[in-house]
Parts: C-alpha cells; sequence; structure tokens
C-alpha cells in the first residue's frame, strides 16, 4: 500500500478473482501489476507517491512497459472505462456472447477493459484460463465454449496453430485481436479453427484505455488497416505521420521516472504509431514509430517487412533494431522453431522479391521458442539478451 | 570437402540470394539485380572470410563479373581448376 492505493498483483487474483468485484466496487483507487513484476518495489512506491490526490479514489492504475522496456502506470477513469465497455459491446455485435474466455493477463489494458469489465457490465461469464502457458486447461476452456469471446494477440496464433491446429471449437463466436499486428493473412487457419466466430481487428494504446478503433476481419484485406475509430474517438497524423488520438475513454494520465503527467482533455495523444487515413474513413498503421526507420537513406517499415515474411512464415517471428558495422540502422530477424533449409531459402526469396537489400535483415537468426512477456507478446528486451541463437544468413558487414 | 568453385558459389548464392538454377559463372552484375554496392562489401567480407584474401578497394570496385573474381583469386595462387 502507498498513498491509499491498494495493489493487487495478477496471481492475486487469479486465486481469487472475486477481489478484483470488490475493489470495482469500493471507492478506492486500485492498481494491478503482472505476477513477474517489471520494476522494483522502490519504484513502484515512489511512483504511487506521484499519484495527485484527486485520482485517489474511483481510477485503476495498470502497470505497462510492453517491449520497450519503458515502465509507466496509466492512471484510468473507471466510468470511462465501463462507458468504453459498453460501445465496444456494440460495435463487436456483442449480444450474442455469454461468456468470455480469457487467455492474457488480466494486468494487460486489453484483457482488463475488453474481458473482465465487459463481462461485469454486460453480466455475461468470465473463464480465466493461464493462456498458452497451461495449453491443455486452454483447450478444455475452448472446448467447452457455448457462445464464448475470447480477446488474443496477434503473437498467440503460432502458439495457437502449434497446440490446436488440427482442432475446431465451434463455442467461439467472437475473436478479438489487439495489441499488435493483425493475423491478416493466418485468416483462414483460424477461421478452420474457430468456423462459428466473427473476427475483429482492435487497435489501441494503454494510454486510450485502451481501445481507438475496431474492424470486422473482412473488411479490410492488409494487417495494417485498422478500420474506423470507435464513436467519440478522434484520430489525426502530426510530424512524420505520427499517429495522435483524442478521446472521451483516454487515462486521465500517467506515471513515469519523471512523476506524473496529465493527459488534457483537448490534448492529441501519441499512439506511439505511425499512420495515415485511408478510404472510407478507415485508418492505416505505418508501423511503430520505433519500426519506421532510414537505413541507406531507404525508409524501412519492420511491420511491412514482418508482413512479407508472413506469407511464407507461420512460424513465431520477431524483429527488432541494431546498428551494423558502418554504424546504418538496421534490423535482426528472429524465428522459431528452427526453419529447415528450404523454409529459409523461401523466406530469404520473399524478401529477395518485395525489398531491396537495405530492407533485409542484418541477420537472420532462430530459437526453438521466443521468449513472451506475460501478455504473450514478444519479449525483445530477453531476445536480444539470447546467446543460444543459431545464426542462418547474414549480410556479413 | 567443397572445391573452391562450389565455395565461391554458395558464398554468392547466399549474398546475391540467387537459387541454384539462376547460378552461372558466367554471371555479371548487369544480370543480377541484387548485385548492388552493398552486396560488393559483402562479397568481400565473404571472400575473406571463406579464402583467406581482403580485396584492396580497387579490386572491390573493379569486381562486376564472377570470373573478375575468380580472377583476383587466382592470382594470389588459390586455384578454380578443381572443379
Amino acid at each position: 500500500m502507498a498513498n491509499d492505493v491498494v495493489v493487487m498483483q495478477e496471481s492475486e487474483i487469479r486465486s481469487n478473482f472475486r477481489v478484483l468485484d470488490t475493489r470495482w466496487r469500493s471507492a478506492e483507487t486500485f492498481a494491478i501489476l503482472p505476477s513477474n513484476l517489471p520494476v522494483t518495489e522502490e519504484w513502484l512506491d515512489d511512483a504511487l507517491h506521484h499519484l495527485p490526490q484527486e485520482f485517489y479514489t474511483k481510477h485503476f492504475l495498470l502497470l505497462t512497459s510492453g517491449s520497450t522496456g519503458q515502465p509507466k502506470l496509466v492512471v484510468a477513469n473507471r466510468e470511462r472505462a465501463e462507458l468504453l465497455a459498453e460501445v465496444i459491446h456494440r460495435l463487436q455485435d456483442g449480444e450474442a456472447t455469454r461468456e468470455t474466455i480469457c487467455c492474457l493477463p488480466l494486468s494487460y489494458s486489453y484483457s482488463f477493459v475488453n474481458q473482465w469489465l465487459w463481462s461485469r457490465i454486460l453480466e455475461r461469464r468470465l473463464i480465466l484460463t493461464d493462456g498458452f502457458m497451461r495449453p491443455g486447461e486452454l483447450k478444455v476452456a475452448l472446448d467447452a465454449a457455448c457462445d464464448a469471446m475470447i480477446c488474443m494477440v496477434g503473437a498467440q496464433v503460432p502458439l495457437l496453430r502449434s497446440f490446436f491446429g488440427d482442432r475446431t471449437f465451434p463455442g467461439i463466436i467472437r475473436l478479438h485481436f489487439a495489441g499488435g499486428r493483425f493475423p491478416q493473412e493466418q485468416l483462414d487457419p483460424l477461421r478452420q479453427i474457430f468456423p462459428n466466430a466473427k473476427i475483429f481487428n482492435n487497435y489501441g494504446c494503454a494510454e486510450a484505455m485502451p481501445r481507438l478503433t475496431i474492424r470486422r476481419a473482412e473488411d479490410a484485406d492488409v494487417a495494417a488497416n485498422i478500420g474506423r475509430p470507435v464513436s467519440g474517438v478522434e484520430l489525426k497524423t502530426g510530424e512524420e505521420d505520427q499517429l495522435l488520438f483524442r478521446s472521451p475513454f483516454r487515462a486521465v494520465g500517467f506515471i513515469e521516472n519523471s512523476g506524473f503527467r496529465a493527459i488534457a482533455d483537448d490534448e492529441w495523444v501519441e499512439t506511439g504509431d505511425l499512420g495515415r487515413a485511408a478510404d472510407n474513413g478507415m485508418w492505416t498503421l505505418l508501423g511503430r514509430k520505433s519500426e519506421v526507420f532510414k537505413r541507406f537513406g531507404e525508409k524501412i517499415s519492420l511491420p511491412a517487412i514482418e508482413a512479407v515474411v508472413q506469407r511464407v512464415w507461420h512460424g513465431e517471428l520477431a524483429l527488432y533494431r541494431e546498428t551494423d558495422s558502418m554504424g546504418e540502422n538496421g534490423h535482426i530477424m528472429v524465428v522459431a522453431p528452427h526453419p529447415e533449409k528450404r523454409q529459409l531459402k523461401a523466406i530469404m526469396m520473399e524478401l529477395r522479391r518485395d525489398f531491396s537489400r537495405p530492407h533485409w535483415p542484418l541477420r537472420v537468426e532462430s530459437l526453438e521458442r521466443l521468449p513472451r512477456l506475460p501478455n504473450d507478446k514478444v519479449d525483445a528486451l530477453a531476445l536480444k539478451e539470447r546467446k543460444d541463437v543459431i545464426v542462418h544468413w547474414s549480410q556479413r558487414y | 570437402m567443397k572445391s573452391n568453385r562450389e565455395k565461391l558459389r554458395d558464398l554468392l548464392l547466399e549474398v546475391l540470394l540467387l537459387s541454384d538454377e539462376e547460378f552461372s559463372f558466367d554471371l555479371n552484375r548487369e544480370q543480377v539485380e541484387t548485385w548492388d554496392s552493398l552486396a560488393v562489401v559483402a562479397i568481400a567480407a565473404g571472400v575473406d572470410e571463406t579464402f583467406g584474401y581482403h580485396f584492396t578497394p580497387d579490386e572491390a570496385v573493379g569486381i562486376t563479373a564472377v570470373h573478375d573474381i575468380i580472377k583476383v583469386l587466382e592470382r594470389e595462387g588459390i586455384s578454380f581448376a578443381d572443379a
């Protein structure tokens, strides 16, 4: 406890998730943290002391660090989150759903709002699982599903296919993706696994708490298309295609190393992505701000490279940035599991077909499995530290 | 044990991302889209690693065909008559 903010860890909620309901009903602000705390107790204590007194009640805090590794406590307003859960429900035609199966941590804003809060407000059943940490348990839940909704991140699709690629789960009628690239290229196998599911691409960020846009999978044919803004949400692009938003549902502020930073009502907030308005009110992502860079004068987009590779590689895939021996920006590609020679050749040929050499990775490496964060996104920091990679191809400079 | 011709062929397939069918020892830069200036740097690094010879800047600039690589390496006593 610090400043009267109740701190709960994921493990505590999972052992008795009714505690969350109790906390939501009481006025006191609370914080939910992942089980494996990515910050020190001192950092957390210090951060909570920065919370302004006006937010001691009727708010909640979620810790986000993601793959950037920069911890941030996002301060959210409960009433706004409840409103957003209802809006999402309408936009995703959620009335027919009777339950939701969680395969992501509840400390993640996506599953917290789209699933826990949604189930509470709409009075639907919530089924907690440990996701792909315990695939057997997840399979039992999926087999037993009855008019169920499930929320996943695109990074889970290779795991889903590897564990359940030969199965079908007809009880899932809504399948939502967020928190990373939408698996547009994998829609056919996803439809085989979930034959009765309507599939949606959700886009947002923790500061949006969390939703900004939604689209049906069928409404576009490229992963980068994030659809139209949710009612009340405004998007625009700033300098160098930076995607900015204003939203009535957004967080009220966040606490970083430097202290609390309020988000003003009229403020355009950075999503951290680059984007562009597309046709019919839809928007297209150009990549994370950190995923688009110049190499030998050419604009390199890691999501664009990822999309090309995923045409021929259906295993795990991660790209991260590294500087080459000439001091130029570049990237490393890591696939998992270890590819066969013909698979590697197919990846390289696909790269050659669509891109010139500056876009090719500095190295193509493999691991048996990619390191993951609790929300199943690839742990980029851990990935860079791994010494047991096999190098299959390199630019040689 | 691979011959020097096989080693060079493997290196160029890898650096230029060519398929087996696309490769021939008669290839030149004009015929290979991926043989750009960065490929020259990669080929030079690969030759150094594979054959232990480091191209001089003039030699690197003068390489416009597979035969040019072989010519330089043969001048350094690395034989390609083993195929």
